[in-house]
């Protein structure tokens, strides 16, 4: 089981801006791949690093911990990181931890790439 | 002995006006001469020759013959003393009659000398009789204030003990509190819950008088507060009772800063559901509760040390079915101390088999105090606080609450084992999603659905130490309230690492891991939580309030 359900897609939609695409579970087991997709979202000098969670189908308490070591990094590059499609349980999740505070949640893509470009 | 703390009747004696101030020396002419009717400051401590000496020597001394290495001589002579005459009461020295040259610069005579011996041997009892007096006052002052503190201490006391025994269809409550001379730091207390359930305190602080009464006022408002106001969540308003377990932990936590040093408190807490006659209990180090079953005893154990020790303390939580005819004795420890003529305790054994042999309530808690009295005999002065309480289930209860209420028990809902594997706890929290859905609110599904797969990932990681071969065990129950799901690993009963609470803060800067967000999840989104040990299994049962349904057969 330890082979983590788990794929993830790297888009560039503008010069300063890159998508990872998360489909499936985010668990402890997605530290490779996660870290992986970070560094290919980062090679083209993005600014901004947008996390799509629209076929997150399960994140527990290492996925969480997962992305606030993710998001460690990101500051540490002077990156910001957004989100979008988060369900509403995972959008209480954010407010629980207060990642909603260093990750800004949007709508959809679109609402994430128009904050992107400010 | 103080020879320097003594002036006071020596001045009375001599009627001298001022004293001479130790930094303002009184001017003396060429030759020293004492001022008639001055008191001398002299320091005379305990280990300077002339004590000695003057003990041993009643009588006139003259003070120029005296061949001493002394200060206090050369300071005598310093401040013109002639003539010593050392008041002595039973071979204590009490004082000096010191005299300087005659006004008249002439030697004193033989008389003189005779007069002042007899006039040393009358006053030296008499100051001993005005400082026996005078202690005497003091003693009585220091008693008139204890008294006074132990009548404000007793107030306080019976203040703050329940004035009204609660009444539970089905069950009887009964209580006695009987203080101690000295007054302890006895309380019990019962605390009820919006949801029919109640609380039961009994608590014990070291320490006697006022600084008890205080720290036992201050540890019930706490108990009180913490039971009634632990609001783990603010993302729902259904209204959490903590657990025992929790009810102590917490408390201890707010008891620990303020606690005066060497007092703690000993405190056994349990919450009663007489629906189904649940009780789940924890135990701050006081004495074992006993129930009466039949003719025989069960113990309610249960581990956990007194509050106000050490901060961060875990406390299990146990959990007894109380059976119709059931009868629980609470107790302080003044009754299993209290000793007889012949210094043997009460003691425990005598007490369970009592608890054993008796039927209980009003009439238990007479018949034990009169065979306390037995044992302890007429003369008995009673050395701590006795207090007792019973909690009884009536025989037919269950009779008439079935036929009233056929669903009122616990019913298992499903049963099963997973081996501890990564990624099992999905499977486990499918599972009981299924089970569960349509009986909690449909909003509050996934949040159930996260603390179970929480739970499960504990359970195999930390308790089996994610051993495929040791299986979590769930069991899903449900009463016409609630919804339990418990959760067993075979961690034993090491508590579950109490990590800091989570701030994402401190994780971005590194001062913290960026994991250890499970527990503090499972509490967001359960309501209510309990730890059940024992030497072997370590559970966490997790609940939350049915949607207003019972449940379906």
């Amino acid at each position: 089981m330890a082979t983590a359900q788990l794929k993830l897609d790297v888009r560039n939609p503008g010069p300063t801006v890159s998508i990872i695409d998360i489909h499936g579970e985010v668990t402890g087991a997605a530290e490779t791949p996660f870290m992986t997709a970070y560094e290919d979202a980062s090679t083209h000098g993005a600014r901004t690093i947008i996390i799509n969670f629209t076929d997150l189908e399960y994140m527990n308490s290492s996925g969480i911990g997962l992305l606030v070591t993710l998001l460690i990094r990101v500051n540490r590059q002077k990156q910001r990181m957004f989100s979008f499609g988060l369900s509403d349980h995972y959008q209480q999740i954010f407010q629980l931890t207060r990642l909603n505070e260093a990750i800004s949640i949007y709508p959809d893509e679109a609402g994430a790439l128009r904050a992107a470009e400010k | 002995m103080e020879t320097t703390t003594k002036p006071n009747f020596i001045q009375r004696l001599f009627g001298g006006g001022k004293t001479t101030q130790p930094d303002k020396p009184v001017a003396l002419p060429d030759a020293p001469r004492p001022l008639p009717g001055t008191l001398l400051t002299l320091d005379l401590p305990p280990n300077d020759p002339l004590v000695a000496y003057f003990s041993s020597q009643p009588g006139v001394v003259d003070v120029d013959k005296l061949n001493l290495d002394s200060p206090a001589l050369r300071d005598l002579t310093k401040q013109g003393v002639k003539m010593v005459i050392p008041l002595v009461n039973q071979g204590e020295l009490l004082g000096l009659m010191n005299l300087g040259n005659r006004l008249s610069d002439q030697e004193y005579s033989s008389d003189d000398r005779v007069l002042l011996n007899n006039l040393a041997t009358q006053t030296a009892p008499a100051i001993r009789v005005a400082q026996l007096v005078r202690q005497q006052q003091l003693e009585t002052q220091a008693r008139e204030r204890l008294e006074q503190e132990l009548r404000i201490a007793r107030l306080v006391q019976q203040t703050l003990l329940p004035q009204e025994l609660p009444t539970l269809e089905g069950w009887h409550i009964a209580a006695q509190y009987r203080p101690a001379r000295s007054v302890g730091g006895d309380f019990y207390d019962f605390v009820q819950y919006s949801d029919g359930r109640m609380g039961l305190v009994i608590g014990d602080v070291t320490d006697k008088g006022v600084p008890a009464a205080l720290v036992m006022a201050s540890t019930r408002a706490t108990l009180r507060g913490v039971a009634l106001d632990y609001n783990i969540s603010d993302t729902h308003t259904v209204e959490h009772t903590a657990s025992p377990g929790e009810v102590l932990a917490r408390a201890n936590d707010l008891i620990v800063p303020d606690i005066p040093p060497k007092m703690f408190i000993t405190c056994f807490y349990a919450i009663l559901d007489p629906r189904t006659g649940v009780l789940q209990y924890a135990n701050a180090g006081h004495d074992v509760p006993y129930v009466r079953r039949g003719d025989t005893f069960i113990e309610l154990r249960a581990r956990g040390m007194p509050l106000g020790l050490l901060p961060g303390m875990p406390y299990e939580v146990q959990e007894l079915q109380l059976e119709p005819g059931d009868g629980i004795l609470f107790y302080s420890d003044g009754l299993v101390e209290a000793h007889n003529a012949q210094r043997e305790m009460f003691g425990f054994p005598r007490l369970s088999q009592y608890v054993a042999s008796h039927n209980g309530g009003r009439e238990l808690i007479q018949s034990l105090l009169e065979d306390l009295e037995i044992f302890t005999g007429p003369d008995w002065e009673q050395e701590d606080d006795v207090t007792l309480m019973t909690l009884e289930r009536d025989a037919a209860a269950a009779h008439t609450h079935s036929a009233a209420n056929p669903t009122g028990e616990w019913k298992t809902l499903d049963e099963f084992e997973t081996p501890s594997q990564e990624g099992n706890e999905r499977v486990v929290m499918q599972r009981v999603a299924r089970v569960a859905e349509g009986l909690v609110p449909a909003a509050r599904l996934e949040q159930l659905k996260t603390a179970v797969a929480e739970a499960t990932m504990n359970a195999m990681e930390h308790g089996n130490k994610n051993n495929p071969e040791i299986p979590v065990q769930v069991q899903v129950k449900a009463s016409p309230q609630l919804l339990s799901v418990r959760i067993t690993d075979e961690g034993g009963s090491a508590p579950i690492p109490d990590n800091p609470a989570p701030d994402l803060d401190a994780k971005l800067e590194g001062m913290q891991s960026p994991l250890g967000w499970g527990l503090f999840l499972i509490k967001q989104f359960v309501d209510d939580m309990n730890i059940i040990t024992d030497e072997k299994h370590h559970t966490l049962e997790l609940i939350w309030h049915l949607k207003n349904t019972a449940v379906e057969e």
